[in-house]
């Protein structure tokens, strides 16, 4: 890699499920990147303030407990303000209650502010790869 | 190394009756509570709805309860959703209670449920007991007939209200599984406290029921650090009165490791509950439980198989209890029809294969209980040896050292420096020993599981083996999944 980009990892809200941050940051020290891992119940002003004292070029949130778009109301506009528009963000996990297509729950993820979204049982290797590598070269983060 | 100042003793009662009166003022309804009328209501009770009496009658006639997860906000429902749970053969209820509660939002707590009773809905995740107070959860108890234990919060409303188990002990897992930066140190003397409180009322003649849970295993893991935790919290829970308790045995998935932990852990428990001096604490059964990760909420189908795993398992271990969630786990929280059709699902399994009276005996169980066996007493001879004789110093140091020690904790105090995958039949192995003091010949058999596994897939087991295996269980495969399913 030419420059060695800074990503930020946690579970937002109350979320204790730590076992995908833990996954997800292993596999991003292991493919090189600079990992700065926030572990279990991050609030998103945590998640700001971390990304801007790092000067992240991405956050990858998880949650299992299907109250992430609670947590996330507000932060769209919060990431904007602390002028972090152009910081990549990803989620994956079990993202809301009850049965679901995760097809349909994608716009809803993206509409505040997520580029990427993911079900639960993403494989992290395959996309640090396919996703993340490209869209941090493409945004001139590495 | 700094000095230890929390050792295994009792507390005392001044202390005791103090902190009691501290924790009841932190909301209006701790009026309510009057110790020597708790006492008194508790004996009032029936057979029916303490707790350790109906575990114990179960075991004597042979026969077995599901102990499920409820908990709704508004009082008439969740007397509904009971009666439900009731109707469908459980008689061990729980009052599972909300996020707020647990975390002491009593304020909170207090705007959502009136918002509740204003719209009938559940904007609460489980049944804030705190809040609801004695008046109105002795209803509850006195409407369903069954013992009910509080789950998550309740402290001495929960007692006053005729709920008959008391959580509490060194509970690894609050530390473990649900704390970010408790330290075991932290968590030694906040247990001591309130496990005191199940002393005095056993001093009374109210003995309230506690389970054990251990280091719950986050993944795929022997259950060597999780019995030895079991045995940790049970001696210390002992020191402070408890007078009955039981474990509860996290199913892993491969048949031979669940049944033999199931025989095991009550086993060794035992034995160190007796080595302690605390003959007069009696354990009042096994409850094996659904602990790995969840089937997806899409996939019902493998939610009630995976429910019925544990069930039958339960079963032909002839246990009095079965810890199991609903087909709706995955999900969110389950309504009173799953509930019913989940545990009814259990039930034809409880009386279908447990009324068969199979013996089983399976060649591999008994090498797999000698193996955790050795191993839990290794680990427990190092915990005393460093804690000189005294059980919480040595737990203390053991987990500072890396001694007791679990993968995939959110407790940022954890060492985490040991890992497990499962081998070719799906029995789960230490990949990583990290610091615990497995004897070598053990350590080689594990190591000889897992190459038979490499060899078999045609590559060296790591890290990711491990991420893999965390979901094989979950999506209906137990020896990995690719290659295994091409």
């Amino acid at each position: 890699m030419k420059k060695t980009p800074t990503i930020i990892t946690g579970t937002v809200g109350m979320d204790a499920h730590v076992i995908g941050t833990k996954v997800v940051s292993r596999a991003l020290r292991d493919a090189g990147f600079k990992v700065v891992e926030l572990g279990m119940q991050v609030t998103p002003e945590e998640f700001i303030s971390a990304a801007q004292e790092t000067n992240a070029a991405a956050i990858l949130m998880t949650s299992l407990y299907g109250m992430a778009e609670l947590d996330l109301k507000g932060f769209d506009e919060k990431r904007k303000e602390a002028g972090l528009g152009n910081v990549l963000l990803y989620i994956g996990g079990n993202l809301v209650i009850g049965r679901y297509d995760p097809k349909e729950i994608e716009p809803r993820f993206k509409k505040l502010g997520f580029d990427r979204v993911y079900p639960p049982g993403t494989d992290i290797q395959a996309v640090i790869e396919t996703d993340l590598k490209p869209d941090l070269k493409a945004r001139g983060k590495m | 190394m700094k000095k230890l100042t929390i050792s295994n003793q009792r507390l005392d009662d001044d202390l005791l009756m103090k902190k009691r009166r501290e924790a009841l003022d932190t909301w209006p309804t701790g009026k309510e509570v009057d110790f020597d009328e708790a006492v008194a209501y508790q004996k009032s009770l029936p057979d029916s709805k303490i707790w350790w009496k109906v575990m114990v009658k179960l075991r004597e006639e042979g026969r077995m309860s599901v102990f499920p997860r409820a908990g709704t906000p508004i009082l008439e429902k969740m007397i509904e959703l009971c009666q439900g749970l009731r109707d469908s053969g459980v008689v061990l209820i729980p009052v599972t209670t909300d996020s707020y509660t647990r975390l002491g939002q009593y304020e909170k707590v207090e705007g959502i449920l009136q918002e509740c009773y204003r719209t009938g809905k559940a904007l609460l995740n489980g049944y804030p007991i705190i809040n609801q107070g004695v008046k109105k959860t002795r209803k509850l108890v006195e409407s369903v007939d069954a013992a009910f234990s509080p789950r998550g919060a309740g402290g001495e409303i929960a007692i006053a209200s005729g709920l008959t188990t008391y959580e509490g002990g060194m509970t690894f897992l609050t530390w473990g599984s649900y704390s970010k930066k408790m330290t075991i140190r932290e968590l030694a003397e906040k247990s001591q406290n309130g496990q005191r409180i199940a002393g005095w009322y056993a001093d009374r003649g109210v003995i309230l029921c506690t389970d054990l849970h251990g280091w719950l295993p986050g993944g795929p893991f022997p259950l060597s650090v999780n019995i030895a935790a079991m045995i940790i919290e049970a001696v210390t829970m002992a020191e402070q009165g408890q007078k009955a308790l039981y474990p509860i045995v996290h199913c892993m998935g491969n048949m031979a490791q669940d049944m033999a932990w199931i025989k095991l852990a009550p086993r060794l428990i035992r034995e160190y509950l007796d080595k302690f001096g605390y003959r007069d604490t009696m354990i009042t059964g096994t409850c094996p439980a659904q602990t790995p990760l969840f089937p997806v909420a899409m996939d019902m189908g493998g939610a009630f198989a995976y429910l019925c795993y544990v069930a039958m398992v339960g079963a032909l271990s002839r246990c009095n209890a079965v810890d199991l969630r609903s087909i709706d786990e995955a999900a969110g929280v389950p309504t009173k029809d799953t509930n019913a059709v989940s545990y009814r699902a259990a039930k034809w399994i409880f009386d279908v294969v447990r009324e068969q009276r199979t013996e089983i005996d399976i060649k591999d169980m008994a090498t797999e209980e000698k193996v955790t066996e050795t191993e839990v007493r290794a680990i427990m001879d190092r915990v005393l040896e460093l804690g000189d004789g005294d059980i919480i110093a040595g737990a203390i140091r053991a987990v500072e050292s890396g001694v007791l020690d679990s993968p995939w904790s959110p407790n940022i105090t954890v060492r985490d420096k040991v890992l497990g995958v499962r081998d070719v039949r799906g029995a789960c192995r230490y990949l990583e020993f990290g610091n615990l003091p497995i004897p070598e010949e053990i350590k080689d058999f594990h190591r000889r599981k897992i190459a038979e596994r490499e060899s078999l897939e045609g590559r060296k087991a790591d890290y990711y083996t491990a991420v893999r295996d965390l979901w094989s269980f979950s999506k209906g495969k137990i020896v990995g999944l690719l290659p295994f399913d091409q």
